[in-house]
């Protein structure tokens, strides 16, 4: 009797040839020489510029909508929709000069009536916009309105003078009036219509955003025809879609994968100094008094002593994939003040300032118990970071606990500043001007001071820069506030975090320290 | 027959009721979910305006009776993130969901079938170890480790297959492009294959094992023998006599299978960037969109039972010592 079905086994391996033979027309997704394609990990999450939100909404908007200026990766700030600007006397009045026959992405004229209804759009509260030009920009500016001159002049009204103001309002994402106030909310957040180098194509959720060059924008210098930016969450797999040639550009490339992409011969890693300042917070809230070290904490003597406990290059080197210096405040450079040197790792030093500041060693070799709260998954290797530094303080006898939290957990905490008594953090930042980084904490309460810093000299000295016109006297205070921060310091100073692009190598693009990825000028080699 | 169906159909009217309230009761597990609407910067009056124009200063009861009355209606609110409304989201991107999980459902059926009757009719053999020894390999692999290694081999090595990425074809054809959603198809299959074996190994693997014992039983039973010692070829005895009764338990598990897949797809969507709603609840969780949360995990249950009714339907006419149980 035969126990050999043959039928089934044909069977079965017709099922396999199916399954695995005959896909194999397989890859034709590569990039051809008009077409670039970037590969982010987050998509979107709407289409309206009054409401960008993240990193991967403003890089393709920056690319749909003109601003009034440009902030350049140098720092520089230069003429764009507007070729010009002047700050009235009692510095509260920012008069822009729109660039003549510009138009929105449909046709429509772009005058001053446009500009200024692009802030004051984003400014009404009916609206609810949250993100980065209703929460930061308008409050940051002191924004109090807008008037329309004539044809070509826009003027922002604030209450203060901001020697930022120029950069901050260069922030701002221009559009049309008409267009944009015959759609309701909803189905702004849909129907991007533009004002800048690329227009909208398509938009599949968590899969790509098609943008199409526009012919005749003058303003700007650009080379590819259409810009894919797909959405590729997992690291690995953008790597491997870089490697095999379907993409041009992926960011946050894994320390552990660099030596993979470099030697593939197909593209390279280009590592930059970021501009997002790494720091561990030192909690001065109340809601902390009662918890292990918070006491300790709050001395001056304490907080430098440990400043001394970090070997900060290490960390950089072992657990990040890169060198990289210490920082000495939270300005980046080349804005911080030059006088002052990153704390050494110096653990005997250390020990020896916590002796003087009145916490010696035990018999078990505890000065004193903390906690130190952190996040997994928003920042470069973050949870082992988090443990590293834990690992030092307890070196030196403060007995740190890491308490990890999944970065969804932990946002929802660092709002409300319920993290302490101490924290690990990162905070966006700057390379055109110290102010910038230094807005983190510009008043006792600010929703970005999560210490509850109070130092009153620093406030004091922030204040009285709203008085202040001349460069050179507010770089002195500049300089004064900077050496308050390192010498009384609310954060253990840390790094500002590398970041790691993969490009391909058929690509002349250089990546930029602030996170930006802008790409309108990127060419073929 | 009616009574049965009857009374299943209640038992998933209590099922679906008791997800609703699950699902209503997470976006207060926070606290006051006011604060997911406003910014960190808004003023109390703000605050208390947004609580009022969302009815969250309702009584919880108040607020579930108006969270199903909008079910009912198709509307679950707004996504917090996005301002569309959540249940859109989620149809938007089911399609996409769809078409991976019967994908897998498909490959891991027809493969596990055949290898279930080979191991069976071979019981005992090398090829029976081996068939087990890789059925057991295959329910043990995590599957995002499966996924990328398939990217790293398949896609990236071999350049067999596209390494990521997602070809429409029921969303095409819901819209009414038939044409366009036939011609995708062969290039669907090539982006389909990688995540639908990365989701569908451990059914595969589970099924192959359950097709086998099945099947082994069914070997030992007497209308097998007299089968045999009437004559009948091995291949009638196999696929006539024995086969179509060792399937009652497999097709059973169809129902479980589509469920157990969809849970899959929540980490082989972010492996394979695929448009799905797994993705889709990850990061609504992440940025606490909670009514996307909550559409989902609706939208997911009604398929998942709904389908499960069906199964147990047909199990029922299949046999009807189900329904008289």
């Amino acid at each position: 009797m035969s126990r050999n079905p043959s039928r089934l086994g044909k069977l079965f391996l017709l099922t396999l040839l199916l399954v695995l033979i005959v896909p194999v027309i397989a890859n034709a997704q590569t990039s051809d020489e008009n077409t670039l394609v970037i590969a982010q990990s987050v998509d979107i999450g709407q289409l309206d510029p009054a409401s960008v939100n993240s990193r991967s909404e403003s890089n393709i908007f920056y690319h749909m909508y003109g601003t009034l200026f440009e902030i350049g990766d140098d720092g520089s700030i230069t003429p764009y929709l507007a070729s010009a600007y002047k700050v009235s006397e009692d510095g509260k009045e920012w008069t822009f000069t729109l660039n003549e026959g510009l138009t929105c992405h449909d046709g429509e004229a772009l005058t001053a009536e446009d500009a200024a209804y692009s802030f004051e759009r984003a400014a009404d509260p009916a609206n609810a916009f949250t993100g980065n030009t209703a929460g930061f920009v308008l409050p940051a500016v002191g924004y109090l309105g807008t008037r329309v001159d004539d044809e070509l002049n826009v003027t922002i009204l604030t209450d203060r003078y901001q020697s930022i103001g120029l950069g901050l309002l260069s922030e701002v994402y221009i559009h049309c009036k008409d267009s944009y106030s015959a759609m309701t909310l909803e189905e702004a957040a849909q129907n991007p219509i533009g004002s800048g180098p690329y227009k909208f194509v398509e938009w599949v959720p968590d899969d790509h955003v098609t943008l199409a060059k526009i012919d005749g924008f003058t303003l700007r210098e650009t080379t590819f025809a259409t810009q894919i930016w797909r959405v590729i969450p997992e690291a690995s797999t953008r790597v491997a879609e870089l490697i095999a040639g379907n993409v041009d550009v992926i960011g946050n490339v894994p320390p552990d994968q660099v030596e993979a992409v470099n030697g593939s011969g197909v593209a390279s890693v280009q590592a930059v100094q970021g501009t997002r300042r790494i720091y561990v917070g030192f909690q001065f809230g109340e809601n902390f008094k009662d918890a292990p070290g918070y006491d300790a904490l709050q001395k001056t003597d304490v907080r430098v002593a440990l400043q001394y406990a970090i070997d900060v290059p290490t960390i950089c080197a072992a657990l990040l994939g890169t060198e990289c210096t210490r920082a000495t405040g939270l300005v980046n450079d080349p804005n911080g003040n030059p006088n002052l040197q990153p704390y050494p790792y110096d653990p005997v030093k250390a020990g020896e300032l916590l002796d003087a500041a009145g916490y010696p060693k035990d018999a078990n070799g505890v000065r004193f118990e903390t906690t130190l709260m952190g996040p997994r998954g928003r920042y470069l290797n973050d949870a082992n970071v988090v443990q590293a530094i834990a690992q030092y303080l307890t070196d030196v006898g403060v007995v740190t606990t890491a308490d990890i939290r999944d970065w969804a957990d932990y946002r929802q905490l660092t709002g409300p500043k319920e993290v302490g008594p101490m924290f690990f953090l990162g905070s966006g930042g700057g390379t055109w001007n110290a102010l910038y980084d230094m807005a983190d904490l510009s008043a006792p309460d600010a929703g970005t001071n999560y210490t509850n810093w109070q130092n009153e000299e620093w406030f004091t000295l922030w204040n009285s820069l709203a008085d202040i016109r001349d460069a050179g006297q507010e770089r002195e205070v500049i300089n004064k506030m900077l050496e308050v921060f390192y010498n009384d310091p609310p954060w253990l100073l840390l790094y500002f975090q590398p970041d790691f692009y993969g490009v391909s190598n058929r690509l002349d693009w250089q990546a930029r320290r602030d996170e930006q990825i802008v790409i309108y000028n990127a060419k073929l080699k | 027959m009616g009574p049965y169906i009857v009374q299943r159909l209640l038992q998933s009217v209590f099922v679906i009721i008791g997800v609703t309230l699950l699902s209503f009761l997470t976006i207060h597990l926070d606290g006051d979910p006011t604060y997911l609407y406003v910014s960190e910067r808004a003023s109390q009056e703000e605050i208390e305006a947004t609580r009022a124009k969302l009815g969250f200063d309702k009584p919880l009861t108040e607020q579930y009776f108006s969270f199903i009355s909008g079910l009912m209606r198709g509307d679950l609110g707004m996504s917090i993130r996005s301002r569309q409304p959540a249940v859109d989201l989620v149809m938007q991107r089911l399609p996409a969901t769809l078409e991976l999980t019967l994908f897998a459902m498909l490959i891991s059926t027809l493969v596990a079938i055949p290898i279930g009757i080979i191991s069976a009719v071979r019981r005992g053999t090398p090829t029976d170890g081996g068939i087990m020894l890789v059925a057991m390999f295959g329910q043990s692999i995590p599957g995002f480790w499966l996924g990328i290694m398939l990217i790293l081999s398949v896609g990236l090595q071999l350049k067999w297959l596209p390494i990521s990425g997602h070809v429409p074809v029921i969303d095409l054809m819901l819209q009414g492009d038939w044409g366009q959603a036939l011609s995708n198809i062969p290039k669907a299959i090539t982006f389909l294959i990688m995540p639908a074996i990365t989701i569908g190994l451990f059914s595969l693997s589970r099924n192959a094992r359950l097709v086998r014992s099945s099947m082994l039983e069914v070997l030992s039973q007497d209308y097998v023998v007299t089968a045999r010692s009437k004559g009948l070829s091995e291949r009638v005895v196999i696929i006539k006599h024995a086969f179509r009764n060792a399937l009652i338990p497999v097709v059973t598990m169809l129902g479980l299978e589509f469920g157990f897949l969809l849970s899959g797809v929540v980490v082989t969507e972010t492996v394979f960037s695929w448009p799905g709603v797994g993705r889709l609840v990850t990061n609504a969780i992440t940025q606490r969109d909670i009514p996307v949360v909550q559409a989902s995990v609706v939208v997911f249950a009604v398929l998942f039972i709904g389908l499960n009714l069906i199964v147990d339907i047909i199990y029922a006419q299949l046999d009807p010592r189900i329904r008289l149980r």
